[in-house]
Formats: structure tokens, sequence, C-alpha cells
């Protein structure tokens, strides 16, 4: 016998036997359970194990900067210290000492100099925008002291970080505002449509939200980069596994030249508040002030449809989104009250455009043959303006209609016509489209519409209004919709009359009356208008796009139909007769240099009819020059502003003689201001002369 | 059967020279129990190194290396002395232990996750309740031995209420893991003893009658309510508990068939699951070398277990069986317990894997356990 059973009994050993039975039954789920762990389901383990412990950590990209068409920098970047708020840790701390925490908070930034409520914290804070660990952007743009004493009173303020990122910066000021457009925080509806875009979107990204922000934003965003990261419980990078760099996004050069934006902008307010100047008006309907709030003005390029200067009044300054945008100062910025300083009159404001129209009201004559051997006179055939025309059978409706003052301009043809803007010209030439057998009332439409009217131009910024040209069927539709609006749906002769003239519910954007002006001079070639010339690589400069001219389309405008339009719109601002009858514009243009620099031009005055109250007309001149090969076409819209060849056409005038005479100013940032300023101070012995020089000349050209 | 008997006869040295029984040393049971503190030695060394490559921090690993050295040579020296000899210091032994038990709960211990079970010296600490787990096997096996295998009612009573005094102070620390620890061992020594099997089932009712009231009655705590509960559906739980389980579980279930390597574990030097160099060791040694590497080490366990039972069989005297049944039971319980938390299939408790997990308290008790099943193997034929 072996010797271990030398003093146990039998039954101690089944004992010693049921002990190891279970010491070794306990192996068995062990290893089960391993099996289970590490064969069965180790691809899903491995794949928690990387999700906790690779992190994609995303690089942000500069954004693209905006330059001018001589490569000025427009909009640039700047570095800027932004306070953030880490959710996680934040999360810790009691809701009472959570509420001191931001009211210390809020008043440190504050004294700083950037002043900052407790609830615009404790909003950017509470917002669920940002999940539960995120760093929350709180304040933008704090100071450099307070970041340092941020860092060094951390233990005042847990979970508050400063981090630095870029945000946009403007060193013209507000300088084409509205065309630059702005940046701001994505909102929801735009995460989910970016959601596919090729470039990365975060959560509290910026995105362009107007003008050549959001129109070029493809362009302009930076390509984040990525890094993957091994990371350890604390989020402590252990290793890099791979980087992509980010990729700063493409700067854009406009078509722009900030010269000459910066003196349109500047000719746009003064000839609004020129126009405010003149004395309240006292009539029988009733009392009409020249408010002038508000005005647009768009000079363009007509030999390519690019676009040189455009300049909306009121405007804003872009500085103020840099932040992010209080609500305060968003409402104002939206207040129809403050005529909505945000909207982009150029491209969104839709006025009806008046005696401006009338070209093409003319054209269409021509080109149906109305004027012409089939029609009811000849170009040079004289018509007999008494001031005042009778509709022929009138059915109802207005039957009598006027010049403007029931100014009588005697024997006029189709030059004079426009030269002088008559309107009983025009209204017979309606008529005869309305009445006549073989005609199409509808030719003045067509003609319209084929220089643009009605649709959008195209151009390169976002948001663009289409305006209108009426028709009966659209009217009948209009009335359908909206009964109460008309008298009746009937489209009726008074109405051709009305649209003959730019009047009724003729509607069009600047940019379109200035887009169908470089299509008539430039002979008949229609342009989509360019804001964009480039797109350049940020680093090497080299171009990466050029956008061509866009031609929409080549009007059939042979030189029997654009001789006598353009002739007679030449005399508008040179023409005056032995008897004083003179051109709309002769008084604004008076000495003028015309040899040097031909300009011609047409004026508008428009009523825009407002529900119970009079207004004072819009103003309008479109000009342009130098002819016979115009390189610049220019329109001015002035809202409430009286006569357009009283308060447009000065300014028109003012903007081309500046051209003419080659006396652009250079408009000079911030930064070379101070430059100047500070070599000024370097030689004062200097100085007193010329600035005295200075200031003569300012007085003269004013 | 000539070799062994000579070999035999060469062993029965009638002079007492006291190096005779090292020839009869279990070269198995000390090679593979030395073998699980070297492997855990490592994987305290990977857990804990840091992330620096420069400077990997050796700390640990230098300290975990000094209890090894430690926990051999007090292994060698509960081996030396004739343990029938020993008997006779054990009452001292125990009721001093019990004695540093009761220190431990005033301000003189210290209190760690919400225990109160240490004491500490300078870096180190010390674990009085693991220390103790070697004295009371020992005083637990002297007085079963003396009912020659058979326990009367009252007999097994004394027993139970000599366990008692441990697991009550041990309560008291509110380390109920190691009083389970303490539990077990009873249980497998009074089965060893000669507990009848009656009493047996009566105990085993009463067990669970007691646990059901002792859970219901609100004394424990709400986070060790989580750590009993939260094994079964850790998605469900937010507590710390069922983080712990989870990351383990990745952590395991990540290591594939034959791991990520030594010091690859990318949940491991993340140091995503707590105490991964303590009680949740067991996590690391399942991510870095997998199911072959896991399933080795709970063989090298298997082996100390086998060769613990086989001494226990051989043992000249109940004691010896008794001691060796003891010690058996502490490895198998707290190696299954302690592992089975890390898997998942167990609630956690606070108790390391013996001789893997870092710790000196534990090595040296381990190690001291090893000692006396050792002693006991090399005096089988000496005549009691």
């Amino acid at each position: 016998m072996s010797v271990s059973s030398r003093y146990l009994p039998q039954s101690h050993r089944l004992r010693l036997a049921v002990l190891a039975a279970v010491a070794i039954s306990l192996f068995v789920p062990l290893v089960a359970r391993l099996w289970y762990l590490q064969v069965i389901k180790e691809t899903a383990f491995v794949e928690r194990a990387a999700d906790n412990t690779t992190e994609t950590i995303i690089e942000l990209a500069p954004r693209g900067r905006i330059l001018d068409a001589k490569g000025r920098i427009l909009v640039d970047n700047r570095a800027s210290i932004l306070v953030t708020i880490d959710k996680e840790e934040m999360a810790t701390v009691g809701a009472d000492d959570l509420q001191d925490l931001f009211f210390d908070l809020a008043t440190e930034i504050s004294r700083s100099g950037n002043l900052t409520k407790v609830t615009e914290i404790e909003s950017a804070y509470r917002s669920n925008r940002y999940g539960p660990f995120a760093e929350v952007p709180v304040v933008q743009d704090i100071s450099e002291e307070l970041q340092i004493y941020l860092a060094e009173y951390s233990y005042k303020f847990p979970g508050v970080n400063t981090t630095v990122t870029t945000v946009r910066d403007y060193p013209y000021g507000s300088l084409a505002a509205h065309i630059l457009g702005y940046v701001g925080l994505l909102s929801e509806d735009e995460m989910s449509s970016v959601a596919l875009k090729e470039k990365t979107y975060l959560a509290n990204d910026e995105i362009g939200k107007s003008g050549i922000e959001l129109f070029y934003e493809d362009a302009l965003r930076g390509t984040p980069g990525t890094k993957v990261v091994t990371v350890d419980k604390f989020n402590n990078i252990l290793e890099v596994n791979e980087e992509i760099p980010a990729k700063a996004g493409s700067d854009v050069q406009l078509t722009i030249d900030i010269d000459l934006q910066a003196l349109a902008e500047q000719e746009l307010a003064r000839g609004l508040s020129i126009a405010k100047q003149q004395p309240t008006k006292f009539e029988e309907e009733g009392v009409v002030i020249f408010n002038a709030p508000a005005g647009a003005m768009v000079v363009m390029d007509p030999r390519d449809g690019s676009i040189l200067a455009m300049a909306s009044y009121p405007t804003f300054d872009p500085e103020l989104f840099v932040s992010g945008i209080s609500n305060d100062d968003f409402d104002e910025l939206t207040d129809p009250g403050n005529f909505l300083p945000l909207l982009n009159r150029a491209i969104q404001g839709t006025y009806p455009p008046g005696s401006t129209f009338k070209p093409f009201t003319a054209y269409a004559a021509l080109d149906t043959g109305l004027i012409g051997s089939r029609g009811i006179l000849s170009v040079n055939d004289p018509f007999y303006d008494e001031g005042v025309f009778l509709i022929p059978s009138c059915e109802g409706g207005t039957c009598r209609f006027q010049n403007a003052g029931e100014a009588a301009y005697g024997d006029v043809d189709l030059r004079l016509a426009l030269t002088y803007s008559s309107d009983v010209y025009f209204y017979n030439l309606a008529a005869s489209f309305d009445i006549l057998p073989g005609f199409d009332l509808e030719s003045v439409q067509v003609a319209a519409k084929s220089f643009g009217y009605g649709s959008r131009t195209g151009v390169t910024l976002a948001g663009e209004g289409s305006g209108r040209i009426p028709t009966p069927a659209s009217r009948r539709d209009a009335y359908r919709e909206n009964p109460d609006a008309f008298l009746t749906g009937q489209w009726l002769t008074g109405d051709t009359l009305n649209t003959s003239i730019g009047q009724g519910d003729v509607l069009a954007t600047p940019l379109q009356i200035v887009n169908s002006y470089s299509a008539l001079v430039n002979g008949g070639t229609l342009y989509a208008p360019n804001l964009g010339k480039r797109i350049l690589d940020p680093i090497t400069g080299e171009t990466q796009v050029e956008f061509a001219p866009r031609v929409l389309k080549e009007i059939f405008l042979p030189d029997a139909f654009s001789e006598p339009i353009l002739e007679g719109l030449a005399a508008v601002t040179t023409w005056r007769s032995e008897i004083g009858t003179e051109g709309t514009a002769y008084n604004a243009f008076k000495d003028f240099p015309h040899e040097q620099w031909p300009v011609s031009g047409k004026t508008g005055t428009s009523e825009k009819q407002v529900e119970n109250m009079l207004i004072a007309d819009y103003g309008l001149f479109v000009g342009w020059g130098p002819n016979p090969e115009p390189e610049y076409v220019a329109v001015v819209v002035l809202e409430e502003a009286g006569f357009g060849g009283q308060v447009a056409a000065p300014v028109i005038r003012r903007y081309f003689e500046t051209i003419a005479l080659d006396n652009v100013p250079a408009f000079l940032s911030q930064a070379e201001k101070d430059e100047i300023a500070k070599e000024q101070a370097a030689r004062p012995s200097l100085t007193p002369v010329t600035e005295t020089e200075n200031i003569n000349e300012d007085n003269s050209t004013s | 059967m000539k070799t062994r008997r000579n070999r035999k006869n060469f062993n029965l040295n009638p002079t007492g020279d006291p190096w005779s029984p090292w020839l009869h040393v279990d070269i198995a049971l000390v090679l593979s129990s030395v073998a699980l503190a070297i492997i855990g030695a490592f994987m305290v060394y990977s857990a804990t190194r840091g992330n620096d490559p420069e400077a990997y921090d050796r700390a640990y690993l230098n300290r975990q290396l000094l209890f090894l050295v430690v926990g051999v040579a007090a292994m060698t020296t509960a081996a030396y002395f004739p343990y029938r000899r020993i008997r006779d210091w054990v009452p001292a032994v125990f009721w001093g232990g019990m004695f540093l038990l009761l220190l431990v709960l005033t301000p003189l211990g210290v209190e760690r996750n919400g225990t109160k079970a240490w004491f500490e010296f300078g870096s180190f600490q010390l674990q009085p309740s693991e220390l103790c787990k070697i004295a009371y096997i020992f005083m637990l096996a002297n007085y079963l031995e003396r009912f020659n295998g058979r326990l009367d009612a009252r007999q097994l009573g004394n027993g139970l209420l000599l366990g008692l005094i441990p697991i009550g102070l041990i309560l008291l620390e509110t380390d109920v893991g190691t009083a389970l620890v303490f539990i077990a061992i009873t249980m497998g020594m009074l089965l060893v003893a000669g507990a009848q099997t009656k009493h047996i089932l009566v105990l085993t009712v009463v067990g669970v009658i007691l646990s059901a009231l002792v859970w219901s009655s609100g004394v424990l705590q709400d986070y060790q309510q989580d750590r009993l509960t939260s094994f079964i559906d850790p998605a469900s739980s937010q507590t710390e508990a069922a983080y712990q389980q989870t990351q383990a579980q990745i952590a395991i279930g990540s290591g594939g068939l034959t791991g990520q390597g030594f010091g690859q574990g990318q949940q491991t030097r993340g140091e995503f699951v707590p105490e991964q160099h303590t009680d949740f060791i067991f996590s690391v040694i399942g991510e870095e070398f997998g199911f072959v590497g896991s399933v080795s080490v709970l063989a090298l366990f298997a082996i100390v277990m086998w060769r613990c039972m086989r001494t226990a069989r051989k043992s000249p005297d109940l004691l010896g069986t008794l001691i060796c049944c003891g010690v058996m039971t502490l490895f198998a319980f707290q190696m299954f317990q302690s592992v089975g938390m890390t898997l998942g299939i167990m609630p956690i408790t606070g108790i390391p894997i013996p001789f893997v997990s870092y710790g000196g308290s534990s090595a040296i008790s381990c190690f001291v356990g090893i000692g006396l099943v050792l002693n006991i193997h090399m005096r089988r034929y000496q005549v009691v």
C-alpha cells in the first residue's frame, strides 16, 4: 500500500477527493469564459479597445483670405484668445459655486474691456450643441493679460481654459462689408447640409453666412488635419499613429478694386446726405419728406461683366461678427427701423427702374419693327409730345397718362424721347403694342427679359433677388392668389403703358439694371456678373482657378438699333437746345470733362407704392463712359430721395469725374494710416505745409 | 520501485539531521509558485511602468521582486522548522494576529477604497488580514486535528466560533472579500476534518439565509451592493465597479488567442482598468498574452493546487492534511474569485490573485502557505 494511506481512513480520502473535485471544477467556468472573451468575441473587444484607446484629433485649418483685384487683403485672419469651459470638469462644480464662478469670470472678462454678461456665459455653457465632455467656447478675443491672469488663478476658475484660435480680421474696416459677408457658428440646419462635404466640419466650426464668405465657402474653408493618436484613460497622448496636416483654405481674389469701392461707398453716402437736405415738399396729396435713408450703387466693367464696386447703404461693421455677434447687435442689424443694414440692396433690393427702363422699351419697338418700315413711325420721325397721353378707346382703369410735371416736349424722335425722358412717346409705343394688330402686347416684357430682367443675373453672391417683369399671365396668377391687392385680375392697356416706363409692377435690382446697360453698351453681350476673379493657393500664391467671363447670351443688337438709343442717351448728359430744353442729366454733368471722357447716362425717377403713405420718389441714374467703348457702367439708386436727375446723377458724375481726372484716392487700411502718421511724426518740420495743402485740395473737390 | 525504495530508505534518516528533509522538497510546487510570482512581477511592471520609453518606471517591479525574495525567504523559514513543533507557537501567533486586526481598526490603521485594513510604515503597507490567513489555517487545523476525523455538532460549532473571530474582525474593516476567503477556508477544512453531511447541509442553508438577511438589512453600503451585482449586467450600470469590469473584459477580450505581446496591451498602457496591477492584474495577462497565456497561468495554479492536494494525501498526520487543504482552499478560492471577477463572472471583491498581484502582504502570506505545505511534504515519512 502506498504511504499516503497510512493514517487516513477511507472516508477521509473521499472527502479529499470531493475537495479536489470542487477545486478542479473551478477551472471549467474560468477557461470557458476565457474562450468566450478571447476567441469567440475577440473582434468585438478589439474594436472596443480601439475605440477606447485611439482618438482622432481634428486640427483646424485657417480660412483662406479675400483679396481685391490688385491683391490687397480685404479679409485676413488673426490670432484670438478664446475662453473655453471644460464641461466635464465644470460638471464637478456645485450649482451655487457655479453661479459664483460664472459671476467672477464675467467680472474679470468685463473688467479687461470685453463686456460680458453672466447669462451669456451660462447660456453658452448650457447650450446643448456641445456634448458632455466638450470644451465650450465662451468668450472670444480676450486680452493677453487676462489669459495670463486666468492661468495664474486657475484654482479659482476650475474648468476654465484659454486657447488661441484664428478669427477673421478686416484691415479695411467696414469697407465692402456686404460683398465680403461674414462668418458665424454653424447652425443646426447648416450642420446637416455640410455633413456630406469633403472638408469636415465640427460643431463649433465657423461657416460663411453671407456674401463672398458664403458663396466661396468651399474654396475659403481650410481642410482640417487629422491626427490619430493612442491615448490613455486620462486622454494623455501616448503616441501619434497617423497624421494628415491641416491645409489652409484657398485665397479668393475679387474683381473689386478697393479704391473704386471706397469711392463708391463714399459717393453713395454723400448722395444720400445731400438728398436728405432737400426741403420737405407740401403737395395736394400730402407731405413728401426726403428721408433718403438707403441706397445702392454698382459699378461694372461692361467688357467682361466683372463688378468693380458694389455699395449698399446703410452698411455694417463685419468686426461685430468676429467674436460671435450679440443678440442686441444682431437685432439692430436686422431691424427694418434701421433700414436693414445687413441687406445688400445692390442685389437684394428690388426697385421700380422707372425711366431707366425706357431704352429697353425702345429696343422692343425697334426689334419688333414698331419703329421702322412696318410700324407706326421711323426712328427719325417726330412724335408730338403734348405732355398728356390718352388711351384710345379706353376700356377702364386709368385712361389719362402724363409726363412728370405734365411737361410738354413738343416734337420728339426716339433720340430726343430718351434724352428728355418723354413718357408720352413711350406710352404711344406701348399703346400701339397693345392695340395694333400684328404686334405682341408683351413685346416690352420680351425685350426686357432678353436683357436679363425678371431673372437672377447669376452673380457670384448668394441671396440675389430676381426682380419682376409683369405679364398678363403673371397678373392673373397674382390676382388669384391675393384678390384684395388688385382692382381686377385683367391686364389693361394702362398696365402695358406703366410697364413701358419701368413702373407698375416692374421691379429690378440695381445689379440687373447695371447688367442690362452693360449689354446695351458693349454690343449686346449679356454677362453673368463676376465678383470672383480667381482662387489662389494660400502659400505659393499660384492661381488654382481662374474665373473667365461668363457670357449668358448674345442679344440681337445691330447698329441700327443701338445707335439711336445710345445717341439719345449720350445727349442726356450733354444736350441743351436753344430754347432751354435739356437732357435730364445735363445739369448734373455741367462742366464735366466730356471731351476727355465722354459719358452717357439715363435718369430714372420711380414711384414706390406704399400703402396709406406718401413717400418721396426713388432717384436712379445709370451712367457709363468713356464712350465710345465704355469701361465703366455705374448705377445708383437712392431711396426716397427725389428726382434721379437731381439727386442720383450727381453721384455718378462725381464718381466718374474722379475716375476721368485720375484722382481716385488710394484707400488705406488702418495699419497703413498708422504707418503714415508715424512717419509724419518722425519729420515734423515738413508736415505743416503739406497738411494745409491737403486740406485745401479736399475742400475743393467736395 | 527499486530506486524509490532506496531513496526511501536513504531518507528515513534516524539521526535527525535537520537538513535531511530538504531532500524531499516538492520541486514542482516551488517552481510553479515562483513562476507565478515572476510572471506576476513582470505583469506588475507592464501595468505600472508608464508610457515614457526613455524612463520606464521600475519602482513597482523592484518592490515586487523584493517581495518575491522576502516571500521565498519566508517560505524557506516556514519549511525549516518541523510543523509539528511549530504548533506550540501557533496560538500565540494567531492571537497576535487577532490583536493586529483589532489594532488596524483604530486610528493606527489606514483606509483605502473604503476598507480599513492596512498599517503604514513609510512607503510600505502591511495588511494583517493577509498574514492572519495562514495563522488561522494552522490554528484551525490544530484545533480540528484532535477529533480524529469525525466532528460532532459541538466540535463543529467550536470550529465555527473560532472562525468567527477573524471573520468578524475583518468584516469590521468592511473587507467582505477577505472575509469570504476565511469562510471558504473554514468550509474546506471542516469538510476534510470530518464534518457530517447533515451538518454541512444545515450550515449551507443557514449561510444562504444569513446572506439574504445581510443583503436586505441595509448593512451593506450602496457601492458594496453595486460591486456585488454589477457583474451580472455591467452595461446597465454606470458605477465605477461596472466600468472596471467592462474595461477589464475589453482588455482580456482584445488579447485574442495569443495576446498583444508584453508591454503592448493598449488598455494596459492607457491604464483603463483601475487596479490593474493589484486585484485586476489578470486583465494584463489576458491582454498581453491572450488565451494561451491566460490558460498557462491557470495551469500553473492547477499545478500548485494539485501539489497541495497531493501533499494532503501523503501527510503523515491529520494536522498536515488539514493545513494542506486549508492552503489549497485559500489559493483555489482566491484564484477563482479574483480571476472570475476580472472575467466578469464573479462579483467584485477586492482580493488579489495569489502570487501574481502586486502586494507584499499577499506575497509573503502565499509563500508562507507554500512553505507549510513543503514542510509537510518534506516530513511525510517521519513517524509521528
